[in-house]
């Protein structure tokens, strides 16, 4: 995959400097492409201070790409996300679910579909070749397809974080069922379930099970079609990835970073909004 | 003597003398319903910022609401037999009802408060709140609209019906939130049961068995208002109830022409304030809209002389399913992202194709029974994806954004089939949008922008238009430009 081999630093700024700042429920993503290459990225939680959230996040982005952490240093910044409109430094918006596809197109050119599961909401996108967003769906009010609803459900089972509960979902031989469709129906349910002696690895093979289908069924209005790609904090988890492709019935890649892929495409949309401008 | 509510009503489109005659009624209308002169400023900030106040049309047709409100909430002390209706109905008994005596007034209260004290005061949330703790709690997938009709009468700012006029052929839980005000209050209920269901394929044409059923339903539940209201229905009650629905239907015509036009000549909130109108009043509402709708027609002829809209020119074109009754916020959403809006569903309802009913009927009921089964809506799913793929041509539409109301039994499913197949007949996207288009407290704007605003942007790119576009500000000198 292109992340990985294209991250590089550099001493000083060559060429044209851009940035793609992804403001999310959960987490903040920013990252520095110069002459098309990323440079550097971070990721910070966005706690309850937006914009100290997104001002960290991009001096940290600065920093690993050695440049200075000044925001003028960059020629043209786009920001995504729920909170894009609140970040001052931004040249233009974009929403993130065109972000996601133009993002998981540059990592992996052959996707066609694309399942992005984030903090606060979950999307199914088809794409076209050049990354285009050609029909979505996206969750509405319900937290259950989300990586809220397994935030919630690692604290009740004590794990430390999502991407841990991934590993121990799949030692599980008989994942328990969990019916709820709410997430707080569905904790009082695992507390249930586990007072009756469940194993932890059962429960939690259940809780991935559950989100995993709620994903599925909102996906279900698109058609899915090969490559499909995961992208978003949930992707890392390796529980999630493995009950997803059971329910849509096909392999699922996942970028190395598969969290800061938004803003990887909001960084694509000011290269060529810049190149456009020049 | 001028008052604090002079400006605001001006505002909304009425004259001086119009004031000066109905002072006495505003001022116990306005204590009736706590509004104060603290409540001003923020409505004319709410109606500036919502509408396009430099169209006198629109300023008579948000007037039009407000008339509408202060009849309904002074009918009872000026000795009125009300009648409420629920939304949508069946509307012809009310209508009937309403041109047999002037002592009846019959009207849907929900929508009236929802036009009013959202769209103008926005203050419909402790009237929500109260209908949420009288009987339509939260979170239960109940009906908005019914929240603020039972809100409404537990708060005292509209009266207790005589009589509820209860159709279930479209919207069954309307019906059920009838029995809830007979439960509280010993309302009368006059019921017209229907037959919701038709078989996929059968519309445009229906059984003649359905006309009979429904035709002696609506008969029988105008016999019962009789009994119930002590009146006794005109013979030409009918012909005279169409005195103003006809004139209604034919200006409603003439605008969605003018809305055919590139660019579409104003937003599509100004077009709401018509959508629910024919259905809600059945008095000076519909009267006083048909005013505004004359004045709206000329004041948009000129601007589709001179190339004036509320988007760009070469927008992309969508229908929503309709607006937003009580916050005309998220009505403009779809225009905010560069869209044009010709159309509502419900629009192209009340005045889409002309509906011709071949046959003469010998009672009113079944006359409105045929011509009920002949618009479509009600006839199921099927009908209402047919009624759209006929809008298509006709408006030029380049998608559909249909909204799936969680907590409504009429489109909670159908806008998901209907995403299906509208893909499916017209090549056209779809965008499927879970709103309640009654309260705006259960949903996320933020994600509701996000995904209106990428849907926008996979239309553009259809037509190969790049971003950018935004919609024309409405505060910039368009009467002048028009000569308004």
């Amino acid at each position: 995959m292109r992340l990985e081999t294209a991250i590089r630093v550099r001493d000083k700024r060559e060429g044209m400097l851009v940035a793609g700042i992804d403001v999310g429920a959960a987490t903040a993503k920013s990252i520095i492409l110069g002459d098309g290459e990323i440079l550097g990225y971070a990721i910070s939680p966005t706690g309850h201070d937006v914009k100290f959230a997104t001002n960290k996040v991009i001096k940290e982005a600065l920093e690993k790409a050695g440049l200075s952490t000044s925001t003028n240093t960059l020629d043209y910044v786009v920001s995504t996300g729920y909170a894009r409109e609140s970040i001052d430094f931004a040249d233009k918006t974009v929403t993130e679910i065109i972000c996601h596809a133009k993002g998981a197109n540059f990592v992996i050119p052959s996707a066609r579909f694309i399942i992005d599961m984030g903090g606060q909401d979950s999307k199914a996108i088809e794409v076209d070749p050049q990354g285009n967003v050609t029909n979505f769906v996206m969750n509405d009010k319900c937290a259950a397809g989300t990586g809220r609803f397994l935030e919630v459900m690692a604290q009740v089972l004590e794990v430390g974080s999502i991407s841990e509960m991934g590993p121990i979902a799949l030692k599980s031989k008989k994942p328990c069922h969990i019916s709820s469709t709410c997430t707080v129906f569905a904790e009082t349910e695992v507390v249930v379930l586990r007072a009756e002696g469940k194993h932890r690895s059962d429960l939690i093979a259940g809780v991935h099970k559950a989100v995993a289908s709620r994903v599925a069924v909102m996906a279900s209005s698109l058609s899915f079609k090969p490559d499909a790609v995961f992208t978003g904090g949930v992707a890392k988890n390796v529980g999630v990835k493995k009950f997803l492709e059971e329910e849509i019935g096909m392999e699922l890649l996942v970028p190395d970073e598969p969290q800061i892929i938004g803003a990887l495409g909001a960084a694509l949309f000011a290269q060529t909004e810049f190149i456009k401008q020049q | 003597m001028a008052q604090y509510y002079d400006d605001l009503l001006t505002l909304c489109g009425f004259e001086p003398e119009e004031i000066e005659q109905e002072r006495p009624r505003i001022e116990k209308t306005f204590e009736r319903l706590g509004i104060g002169p603290d409540d001003m400023h923020t409505a004319d900030q709410w109606v500036r910022q919502n509408h396009d106040v430099t169209l006198q049309g629109v300023r008579k047709l948000l007037g039009a609401w407000l008339k509408e409100l202060i009849d309904v909430v002074l009918a009872k002390d000026e000795g009125k037999k009300i009648v409420y209706f629920g939304f949508p109905a069946i509307t012809g008994p009310g209508l009937m009802l309403s041109a047999s005596s002037e002592d009846v007034f019959v009207c849907a209260p929900d929508m009236v408060l929802d036009h009013t004290m959202g769209q103008i005061f926005n203050k419909l949330t402790p009237i929500l709140e109260a209908g949420e703790a009288n009987g339509l709690p939260p979170g239960h997938a109940l009906c908005s609209l019914w929240q603020a009709k039972i809100g409404g009468i537990v708060k005292g700012m509209i009266p207790v019906p005589d009589l509820a006029l209860a159709s279930s052929y479209s919207c069954d839980m309307g019906s059920k939130a009838d029995d809830l005000v007979t439960a509280q209050y010993g309302t009368p209920i006059a019921y017209i049961d229907g037959v919701m269901d038709s078989h996929w394929g059968e519309y445009p044409d229906y059984l003649p068995e359905r006309v009979q059923y429904l035709g002696a339903q609506i008969n029988q539940a105008l016999k019962r208002a009789e009994r119930i209201l002590g009146i006794q229905i005109a013979p030409d009650a009918w012909e005279r109830s169409q005195k103003y629905s006809r004139p209604f239907v034919n200006n409603l015509l003439r605008l969605l022409e003018l809305m055919r036009a590139d660019p579409v000549p104003v937003s599509i909130a100004e077009l709401e304030l018509l959508e629910a109108l024919p259905g809600s009043s059945t008095g000076r509402g519909i009267r006083e809209g048909i005013k505004g709708m004359e004045i709206l027609i000329h004041e948009l002829e000129k601007r589709v002389k001179v190339g004036i809209g509320a988007t760009q020119k070469g927008a992309p074109r969508v229908m929503i399913e309709v607006g937003h009754t009580s916050d005309p916020r998220v009505t403009h959403l779809p225009e905010d992202v560069g869209l044009a809006v010709p159309l509502t569903f419900i629009l192209s309802w009340v005045g889409g194709p002309a509906i011709k009913i071949e046959k003469t009927y010998a009672t009113p009921g079944e006359t409105m029974a045929a011509y009920e089964l002949a618009a479509g809506p009600f006839h199921g799913t099927d009908a209402m994806i047919k009624r759209l793929e006929m809008a298509t041509e006709v408006m030029k539409l380049d998608g559909f954004i249909k909204n799936s109301l969680y907590n409504c039994r009429v489109s909670a499913l159908s806008s998901h089939i209907a995403k299906k197949y509208l893909e499916e007949k017209t090549g056209l996207a779809v965008l499927s949008l879970e709103i309640d288009d009654f309260d705006s407290r259960t949903h996320s704007a933020v994600s509701l922008r996000t995904k209106v605003e990428t849907f926008a942007d996979m239309l553009k790119a259809r037509k190969g238009i790049s971003d950018g576009m935004r919609k024309v500000h409405k505060e910039q000198d368009l009467a002048k430009q028009v000569g308004i």
